[in-house]
């Protein structure tokens, strides 16, 4: 690196904003093709749905709504923690910003406790797609279609959190080394953008899964 | 090319409204509307996740190009979610034999 360059403002940018407009660009880029990952299972359900409304009503009424909706809060103070340490990183307030990070990682693993809580209820249910799935009612085939839905899309969405959680670990580390400062802390905005983007996908996933079983 | 900075201030409205509309959400999902159900669900969720875009994400305080590159991800996502379902809510509308 020539002296001139530094963290903030690399020798091929000419101004820190266009380094991180570029970043930025980046970063929503990536995001898209998420999108259109996700994008590709929420299609595959609705066409589902659409032609098997009765027994993805009756797949959604097994869902734990009380688990669910905590676990949406929890999710969306996550969000907001990790909102904080951006804040605090823009400060310049390393020390704000370490304990946020850490905060936001302890949310994001109750998170992920809760979840596997219920993938364990629906597994001993027997609603866990598979040899071990045993449904009476004449839709079975059907509600276990629901659940493979179910256990693919939130657990790609745990995976993402996972995959979340170890960005924030890198952060985090690269916080307490000093790297982030209030000219240069990119990284810690654009890990944020992918963790409140997981935060989007979780809420449409709610509100296909359990939602519309609420009022059978 | 300034950097979006928002106060805690907005986040935490933006989170309050978003704990609200959630509340929000699943009370209306114990009345039984009928097909209507889904269309709330599905509406109150796409203003939850704008509100996440815009302000925990900064989308809209972000410069023009970056917004055009946002609305340009939804926007691809809305085609070839419309064309397939196009496709598939549309099969069996004609009498084709062997269908």
């Amino acid at each position: 690196m020539p002296e001139s360059a530094t963290l903030a403002c690399r020798e091929q940018f000419r101004t820190p904003g266009q380094q991180r407009e570029t970043a930025s660009i980046g970063m929503w880029v990536f995001l898209a093709n998420e999108v259109m990952m996700f994008g590709g299972l929420f299609v595959a359900y609705t066409v589902y749905r659409a032609s098997h409304p009765e027994a993805f009503a009756a797949g959604s009424a097994d869902m734990n709504i009380l688990l669910g909706s905590i676990n949406t809060a929890i999710l969306l103070t996550s969000s907001l923690t990790l909102a904080f340490a951006e804040h605090s990183a823009q400060a310049g307030n390393q020390r704000l910003l370490g304990l946020f990070l850490i905060l936001t990682m302890l949310i994001g693993l109750v998170f992920l406790g809760f979840k596997f809580t219920e993938y364990y209820q629906h597994f001993q249910e027997h609603k866990a797609p598979g040899i071990w799935f045993n449904d009476s009612s004449p839709y079975a085939a059907s509600i276990q279609m629901f659940f493979v839905f179910y256990y693919v899309m939130t657990g790609l969405h745990a995976v993402h959190m996972i995959i979340g959680l170890g960005i924030l670990s890198v952060l985090l580390f690269r916080a307490v080394l000093g790297t982030f400062t209030a000219e240069y802390h990119t990284p810690i905005m654009f890990g944020g953008l992918y963790w409140h983007f997981v935060d989007i996908i979780w809420i449409f996933l709610y509100a296909i899964f359990y939602l519309p079983g609420l009022h059978k | 090319m300034k950097e979006p900075a928002l106060s805690r201030k907005q986040y935490t409205f933006a989170w309050l409204g978003l704990l609200g509309l959630t509340l929000l959400n699943t009370l209306i999902a114990f009345v039984n509307l009928g097909v209507w159900n889904t269309v709330i669900e599905i509406g109150i969720a796409t203003i939850m996740a704008s509100l996440v875009a815009g302000f925990l994400m900064h989308a809209l305080y972000e410069t023009k190009v970056v917004r055009i590159v946002v609305a340009g991800g939804v926007i691809w996502f809305l085609i070839f979610m419309t064309l397939t379902l196009g496709d598939y809510m549309t099969r069996g509308w004609l009498p084709f034999p062997g269908k």
